[in-house]
């Protein structure tokens, strides 16, 4: 019998494909492994990410649903809660009890009624309004704070980056 | 390709060293010699034997392995990496002992852990590949059996020398070989768990189980491993720092596999023994779909105090990582672990506690109680766990109401977390939660009273108890309240047409928002488990015909390789597609490009 894991990916990857949310496109990067996906990311309208198309891995562990997959993004990425190698760090991705930055309460964090979805979601939303108490990237947190103009020309740089077009 | 230009080079410089000192010696064992008092021969034969090894190696690795995922590869790297500088600490302490055979050795050791590090990933990967082929159960086997003869082997020399010569280095590769030896069981045995997994028709229900018992016996033996090897070390020489790092990690696994399996033990009980099995017209009534697995519930499913059903089996494992519901997290290790001396306390009723303590419940009538009397108890006083372990209150004494009030209210988990009740039902008339009776007033008490109350008798210390007890429910009450009242104020508000958010998340289901429930809304910035609204791309929908709405299993392979070439490139180079599948309509990033493009225009 095949793992639980594969088969309820296999069932995020069906509903995904029926019913895909505006802006987000994900599925498994090969055929022989339904753990590792790609992902690509619309910059939500109306912030300084509009319009880029940020491509993303996510890495499913063996015993998914029980633990959170891993987002990377494999782009270069400026922002708050992302470290500067792409990794993601929202709350909804971090299992209770591991907290790396001490700020999450526990009703944020992964469980098993989380999906892909709505993590890709979350990140949408991120992108939308970086949480600058995490100090997943404490350059951009601070630029982020205090200089919202030089942020949003490196988001706008990333953008024109991500769309081929030269800036 | 660079790579056999050094092996070329490398053959080639070794045979004109050889070359050379034949032709100058012309003898066999001068000729050795020879080599040997030059430092650059020396060197070369050093690279040459590397090389060689090396050679070996990736030769063994194709054999057993074949090609490495990237995440294989990178986990080697990491792992090795570590592996050398912890080496390199060990260095320090056996100064004296190095020569070329430890080099040898050591670089063996390096090779056979490098061996063993991808064997466990692959045996890990076996839970995420489809088809597992024949070439790789000969491949895991054979290589499973081959390692542990090796480390046996060694383990034995090392322990031989080490009883031979005394101490020496060989301590340390006695310890590694037998820390391999745990390694390779536990491989073994996962693999047997897999293997038979893979056989079944079925899920396997104690799979987890046994992984979970696997883990903490193996824990168990690298830790007591560890302590005698550094206590070995502490007598001989001196603190083995190199052996530290992977200490901690172990005992760390082993203190997380232990609680993990106490605390799971504990969930499964409760589980077991005080959840009800889910009825037909339950899984009829609820959208029947477990929320773990994503699978339809047919049969063998439970509900928890909160209402929430789930497969018994998948609350099974996830009680293994945490004992919450995976809905709305409510604590299922709280409210038994409270309710029971509660329920004692209950039938041992009066208890031998002075009056002081325990007034009389009829003489107090406090405002709560009267509310109490004259509303029905609201729905979510009564947790279902508690309603069939004692009959409805409407129908007994204010006595036992008593009794009642302060069970349920005692379970703060209950009522704060477990918010099911409010996320469906927003009643117009919300009635107030039932206030306990307040502690006694103590200025109104007796010396007596008092003095009973001191002193370690047994009497003296449940009093204390109790009054404490009913300091508690006073706060239980009041935390009930004011989420009622919460609730009652948000009920109130989403009838208004400014506050749309509550409606946007309907389709969320009850899941999210009961989370919501919990959580002040409007302050509230590092949530990201909740899009307040995605109607920021709300203007990519494109009206294009979707061709392949549900594929089936067979499709979906299809679709994901038109995916995968149409879309998902890592640089998104827009191609002109046929499949209009996914998120992303094809053309939309042409379109962004164009916007942006034209944008920039306006800017200029
Ligand atoms: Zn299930
Ligand atoms: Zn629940």
């Amino acid at each position: 019998m095949a793992g639980s894991a594969l088969r309820r990916l296999i069932a995020e990857y069906k509903q995904l494909m029926s019913n895909p949310p505006e802006g987000i496109l994900a599925g498994p990067s090969t055929e022989e492994n339904f753990f590792e996906w790609e992902a690509l990311i619309v910059g939500p309208e109306g912030t300084c990410f509009e319009g880029g198309v940020f491509p993303a891995k996510l890495s499913f562990p063996a015993d998914y649903p029980l633990s959170p997959p891993k987002m990377q993004f494999t782009c270069e990425m400026f922002h708050p809660n992302i470290y500067t190698d792409g990794r993601v760090c929202i709350s909804i991705l971090h299992a209770p009890g591991d907290d790396p930055m001490g700020y999450e309460s526990s009703s944020e964090r992964w469980s098993p009624v989380q999906s892909v979805e709505k993590i890709l979601l979350s990140v949408v939303s991120m992108l939308a309004e970086p949480n600058d108490e995490s100090g997943a990237n404490v350059d951009a947190a601070k630029m982020w704070r205090e200089d919202r103009k030089q942020f949003e020309k490196i988001a706008d740089k990333l953008v024109r980056k991500s769309l081929g077009i030269p800036a | 390709m660079r790579a056999a230009g050094v092996v070329l080079i490398s053959v080639a410089l070794t045979c004109a060293v050889v070359g050379n000192a034949y032709y100058h010696k012309k003898q066999f064992y001068p000729s050795v010699v020879y080599i040997t008092k030059s430092n650059p021969s020396m060197a070369i034969i050093y690279v040459q034997g590397l090389i060689l090894v090396l050679m070996a190696n990736t030769f063994l690795r194709k054999i057993f392995f074949g090609n490495l995922r990237a995440a294989e590869f990178e986990h080697l790297m990491e792992k090795l990496w570590y592996a050398v500088t912890e080496t390199c600490l060990a260095f320090t302490v056996f100064r004296d002992d190095f020569s070329p055979k430890f080099v040898v050795l050591f670089t063996l050791l390096l090779f056979l852990k490098s061996f063993h590090w991808l064997a466990e990933d692959r045996v890990d990967f076996m839970e995420r590949s489809p088809v597992i082929t024949w070439l790789f159960h000969i491949r895991v086997a054979s290589l499973l059996a081959l390692l542990f003869s090796i480390n046996l082997a060694m383990f034995n020399y090392a322990y031989n020398s080490t009883i031979a010569k005394g101490p020496s280095v060989q301590l340390v590769f006695g310890f590694e070989y037998a820390l391999l030896i745990t390694v390779v069981l536990n491989i073994n045995i996962k693999y047997i768990l897999h293997t038979i997994d893979l056989q079944r028709d079925s899920p396997w229900d104690n799979k987890p189980v046994y992984m979970l018992y696997t883990e903490l016996i193996i824990g168990l033996m690298k830790v007591t491993l560890y302590i005698a090897f550094v206590a070995i070390m502490v007598r001989i020489y001196t603190l083995p720092l190199f052996a530290f790092r992977p200490m901690y990690f172990t005992m760390r696994n082993f203190k997380k596999a232990f609680h993990d399996i106490v605390m799971s033990r504990r969930a499964i009980r409760n589980m077991n023994t005080l959840y009800p099995n889910a009825t037909p017209e339950e899984l009829a009534a609820a959208d029947n779909v477990c929320i773990i697995c994503r699978e339809e519930m047919v049969s063998a499913s439970k509900k928890l105090p909160c209402n929430h059903i789930f497969h018994t089996s998948c609350l099974r494992s996830w009680f293994q990582r945490q004992q919450t519901c995976p809905t709305c997290r409510l604590n299922i290790l709280r409210p038994t672990t409270t309710s029971q001396p509660s329920r004692q306390q209950q039938n041992q009723q009066p208890p031998p506690a002075p009056a002081a303590a325990n007034p009389p419940p009829q003489s107090t009538p406090t405002p709560g109680a009267a509310t109490q009397q004259a509303a029905p108890p609201p729905q979510f006083q009564i947790p279902t766990y508690w309603a069939h372990l004692t009959t409805p209150p409407t129908s007994q004494g204010l006595g036992n109401q008593q009794g009642q009030n302060s069970s349920t209210s005692q379970l703060p988990s209950g009522i704060v977390t477990g918010v099911p009740v409010f996320t469906h039902s927003f009643q117009p008339i919300i009635p107030l939660p039932p206030v306990p009776t307040p502690p006694p007033n103590l200025s109104n008490l007796t010396e007596e009273e008092l003095r009973s109350m001191e002193g370690n008798l047994r009497a003296a210390v449940e009093a204390r108890i109790e009054t404490l007890q009913r300091v508690q429910l006073l706060l239980d009450a009041a935390t009930a309240m004011m989420s009622q009242y919460q609730t009652a104020a948000r009920s109130a508000s989403i009838n208004l047409p400014k506050s749309d958010t509550l409606l946007s998340q309907d389709d969320n289901k009850s899941t999210t928002s009961s989370m919501d429930n919990n959580r002040d809304s409007s302050s509230c910035i590092s949530d990201f488990s909740m899009p307040s609204s995605t109607n920021g791309i709300a203007d990519l929908r494109t009206s294009e015909v979707n061709e392949q709405l549900t594929p089936d299993s067979s499709s979906l392979l299809y679709s994901d390789r038109i995916l995968r070439n149409n879309s998902l490139s890592s640089t998104p180079t827009p191609t002109p597609s046929t499949s209009s599948t996914g998120g992303i309509a094809p053309g939309e990033l042409e379109n962004l490009r164009q916007r942006r493009l034209v944008r920039d225009q306006s800017v200029d």
